[in-house]
């Protein structure tokens, strides 16, 4: 972003303040690439470059917002839409609270998670990086996968003072999927990160090659519904952590009384002793925040606290609605690890009979109110018995609570890996989770099984 | 000149410039004016009140038997737009095993508008405001905790040029609408009712669509006698019976579990690193019994004003009416020209003869994909609502969704929804709570046993499709009738 954009937005907020209005304006542009694989092939392959200005305005208890995506001149046209939005604002209905307009409350420029390398990789180092996978594990498997890469820059400024927020990252999401082409079984290998070097084939050609073997020699096992030790794979895990506490721990959602934890109090003992979730913008697992919504600076803030509820989340507007104070959270989650052998094989020894569920496919909620989940496994799970894999299973549907899941802790990874969160819906946004490398739980219930994988 | 013109003189220059590089075919969709307008009005407080306004220009380039693609909002970037689309075409054409082919078609000119009165981004926000208010009110009692309202509307004016020399112009107008009330059932567990604006046979899609009694608002006090009739009504036991859907819940069956998996770059494995494959293969066309002789399902339907109605798709290509399956045996499925001219390379056999014009994307910063139009349950001859109850031994109805999860290759599902209906010896016995059914795809379309007739088909819009890398949301549209499945697992295992 050069220094006229920087310039033509802090004008165009100066002008608004001159005539009372209370903005706040913010750029978010994207450099943003993204190869597709399908059948050994790049089915796929592209690049938007996109400007998008968010504007907000607040009269009173009345507000308006506007996202524009397209070219945009000078300072004197993003004001004409400043007056558009407020326009907007003063023809909207009052609220029976007062929404409250961001106070950013120290100008940052933060820029330590760019690599200008990632942000403008050539297309051919993917290129090569799947052909080295196809090479060395197979040619005659299928693989698909998609490799997105790109650069996020900020730059927002509000009314309400002269702070200014400028954020530049990089960020990458890398995935391969294998699937034998007769006998149908998947495999997938994910790879995150912020810098050009992250993602290594050597990684993805070790872990397909250590579970083939596995997968080659041994039929699907068709698991029977009933409650079974899982062992949930750090996929599995960040989408359960982020959805556990977004149902449980946003403020929004703990006052309007829709969550799991809405008949509970901080303090109270939810989840098992083990457990500790917080939300932690200093993780190097995570893509950075630097701000909270309100404008303050982040801070690390406990969710779960050793298994007790610890703490609720309040953006700036449910904050004034509720009459709570906002909290300076980043929205970066992290699980604490616990003592368990890094090692999962090693770790069940003695278990028994487990069933490795590394990631769970199309998660839902069909009850809200008592935290009840589903979804099926997808990817490389297994069955393993005394610390051995034994079968690949066929798609198994687990369908059970989150006081369960994280309450029938049996042992936690004393190792953490960072799960990418991101999705390409809209803007780039990059976002990430901090998780424990597996988690044993007992007790869990398995509800279906199909006869395929 | 116009920005129009100018625009159409930069594209057309561009895409003789890359075909003079040896590519195999080249396309260009400008976006001029992609307008959207959210508003959400919850519990009373107008808490979304949010335009978007995009433009700009989205380039496809198949080169050496691969798709490059760029896009870009600076619209005085047109060369450099169509240069990254070829490098990128080029960067990708090194790993391809099997070259992508468009197939040749003639070109041609056409254009879409779609049936409005009152084009809806044009209404004052104060005229919006005060509907939304008059509808909230209408769902306002002392016991509702929570009544949430959301409109959703868009106005889209897309330009299409190829170097086939075809030129298409549409203009699409879409209208959508959700109420929901909630309050707290004797467990203290939120319950939640709602009702979504859906489509009326032969109507529009503009203001007077959402405006229409009918079709939305005059709901109200359904919603809100349902939902009070749910709050202290028992749970679901576990166990198998009949479960009839009523259209709120059977269009999202059929999207996730006849929709999904007839798209053909699913079927060819395209989507397997993000929304999963399809347990149809190619083997399946005219062989795979997907249903009971009950099931005759179409693709567009020649419905004219669904969500998933747009004249011509992103290759240029007109929208089809055709049949995906015919009395329950698998036809055809949603395909793109690309993906079915791979799909006969790889059959040996002409599987499918012409493209279905499912190629669409969501945005010009997209490229399009293998989508659905209105993916459809044909009326059937089991008669009224009330005749299917009356043949119903041990059942229970369902209407709309709370949750939906299903495997990877669509080849399972479970589905949680807003409410039941006991049905016992052809009799409504009582409302229950928390009602769920799960089952295996083919297994369950062969256990359909009716289906309703005309008076129970409705067409009920979907605005949030999820779909492809990089991800995209999409509108379309279902029509459905009530329908019918015995031996059915409803209900959670306890």
């Amino acid at each position: 972003m050069n220094e006229s954009i920087k310039k033509m937005i802090t004008e165009a907020r100066d002008m608004a303040r001159s005539k009372g209005i209370k903005a706040s304006i913010h750029m978010h542009h994207e450099n943003s690439h993204l190869m597709r694989i399908g059948n050994n092939s790049v089915s796929l392959n592209t690049s938007e470059e996109l400007t998008r200005i968010d504007i907000e305005v607040i009269q009173e208890r009345k507000k308006g917002t506007h996202t524009h995506l397209g070219e945009l001149a000078s300072a004197e046209e993003l004001f004409k839409m400043i007056l558009t939005v407020s326009e907007k604002a003063s023809k909207s209905a009052e609220m029976d609270f007062e929404p409250v307009l961001t106070v950013i409350e120290k100008s940052i420029e933060l820029e330590t998670q760019y690599d200008a390398a990632l942000d403008n990789l050539d297309p051919s180092v993917k290129e090569q990086v799947y052909s080295a996978i196809f090479r060395n594990v197979g040619e005659d498997y299928n693989y698909s996968g998609s490799w997105s890469s790109g650069g996020t820059e900020t730059f927002s400024v509000t009314t309400a003072n002269d702070n200014s927020v400028w954020h530049r990252l990089t960020d990458q999401q890398f995935m391969c999927v294998l699937k034998h082409p007769e006998k149908m079984w998947e495999l997938a290998s994910w790879q995150t990160g912020w810098k050009a070097g992250d993602v290594k084939a050597e990684a993805t050609i070790e872990e397909f090659k250590n579970i083939l073997p596995v997968y080659e020699n041994q039929d699907g096992f068709k698991v029977e519904p009933g409650n079974y030790k899982v062992l949930l794979g750090s996929q599995s895990l960040g989408d359960l952590v982020g959805m556990t506490v977004w149902t449980g721990c946003a403020g929004r959602t703990y006052e309007m009384k829709m969550g799991w934890t809405s008949e509970k109090s901080i303090g109270d003992d939810v989840l098992h002793p083990s457990v500790t979730v917080l939300d932690d913008p200093s993780n190097e697992n995570i893509f950075s925040e630097p701000l909270s919504d309100s404008g303050m600076l982040t801070k690390t803030l406990p969710m779960i606290d050793k298994g007790k509820f610890a703490g609720l989340l309040y953006d700036r507007n449910t904050a004034s609605k509720y009459k709570k104070e906002a909290t300076p959270n980043a929205g970066c989650l992290a699980m604490q690890p616990g003592e368990g052998l890094a090692d999962f094989l090693e770790a069940v020894k003695g278990e028994g009979r487990v069933l490795y569920i590394p990631a769970i496919h199309y998660m839902n909620m069909p009850n809200m109110s008592k935290g009840i989940f589903t979804g099926s496994s997808r990817f490389s799970a297994v069955l393993i018995e005394d610390g051995k894999i034994v079968s690949p299973i066929f798609s198994s549907r687990v369908t059970d609570q989150f006081e369960n899941i994280f309450g029938n802790v049996l042992a936690i990874s004393s190792e953490t890996i960072s799960v990418n969160t991101s999705n390409t819906y809209g803007r780039r946004a990059p976002s990430a989770v901090s998780v424990p490398t597996w988690m044993l739980v007992d007790d869990v219930k398995i509800t279906d099984c199909a006869d395929s994988f | 000149m116009s920005v129009f013109n100018d625009l159409k003189e930069a594209i057309t220059r561009n895409i003789g410039r890359v075909m003079e590089t040896g590519a195999q075919y080249s396309d260009a969709r400008w976006y001029e004016d992609d307008s959207s307008e959210m508003l959400v009005l919850l519990d009373g407080n107008l808490e979304g009140n949010d335009t978007t306004v995009e433009s700009g220009l989205g380039v496809r380039v198949l080169y050496g038997g691969a798709w490059g693609f760029a896009a870009t909002s600076q619209t005085g970037n047109v060369d450099l737009c169509f240069d990254k689309a070829l490098a990128n075409a080029i960067s990708a054409s090194m790993l391809v095993k099997v070259k992508l082919d468009m197939g040749s078609k003639e070109g041609h000119t056409g254009s879409y508008t779609s049936p409005f009165d009152v084009d809806p981004i044009d209404v004052s926000l104060s005229e919006k405001v005060d509907f939304l208010r008059g509808v909230d009110e209408s769902l306002t009692e002392d016991w509702i905790l929570r009544r949430m309202l959301r409109v959703q509307i868009q106005r889209m004016i897309i330009h299409f040029w190829s170097s086939e020399g075809t030129y298409t112009q549409k203009k699409l107008i879409n209208t959508f609408a959700h109420m929901t009330a909630m309050a707290l059932d004797t467990d203290h567990q939120m319950q939640r009712r709602s009702k979504s604006l859906y489509c009326e046979t032969g109507g529009t899609r503009g203001w007077e669509m959402l405006t229409n009694p009918a079709l939305w608002s005059g709901h109200a006090d359904r919603v809100k006698t349902e939902l009070k009739e749910v709050l202290a009504a028992p749970e679901v036991d576990f166990g198998k019976r009949s479960v009839i859907l009523l259209p709120g819940q059977g269009h999202l069956q059929v999207h996730e579990t006849i929709g999904h998996p007839l798209e053909l770059d699913r079927i060819l494995g395209y989507e397997l690193s993000y929304a999963g494959g399809s347990f149809v293969n190619l083997d399946s066309f005219g062989k795979l019994q997907y249903g009971s002789d009950k099931l005759n399902v179409s693709a567009y339907g020649s419905i004219i004003n669904s969500p998933g109605t747009f004249g011509f798709d992103a290759e240029g290509t007109p929208e089809r009416d055709y049949l995906l399956i015919d009395k329950g045996i698998l036809v055809n499925c949603l395909t793109s020209r690309a993906m079915i001219s791979e799909a006969n390379q790889r059959a040996g056999r002409k599987v499918f003869t012409e493209s279905g014009g499912a190629s669409r994307s969501t945005a010009f910063y997209r490229a399009p994909i293998d989508r659905m139009t209105n993916v459809n349950i044909l009326p059937g001859n089991d008669g009224t609502l009330k005749d299917i109850i009356a043949t119903t031994e041990d059942g229970i109805i369902v209407d709309n969704p709370t949750s939906w999860s299903i495997g990877s290759n669509r080849e399972h599902f479970h589905f949680g929804c807003e409410i039941g209906w006991e049905v016992k010896n052809g009799e409504i016995t009582r409302v229950l709570r928390n009602p769920s059914y799960q089952g295996h795809t083919v297994e369950f379309y062969n256990n359909l046993s009716a289906v309703g007739d005309e008076s129970t088909w409705v067409v009920e819009q979907v605005e949030n499709c999820g779909k492809g890398e990089p991800n995209q949301v999409m509108e379309l549209g279902h029509g459905v009738p009530v329908v019918k499945f015995d031996d059915v697992i409803s209900g959670e295992r306890k």
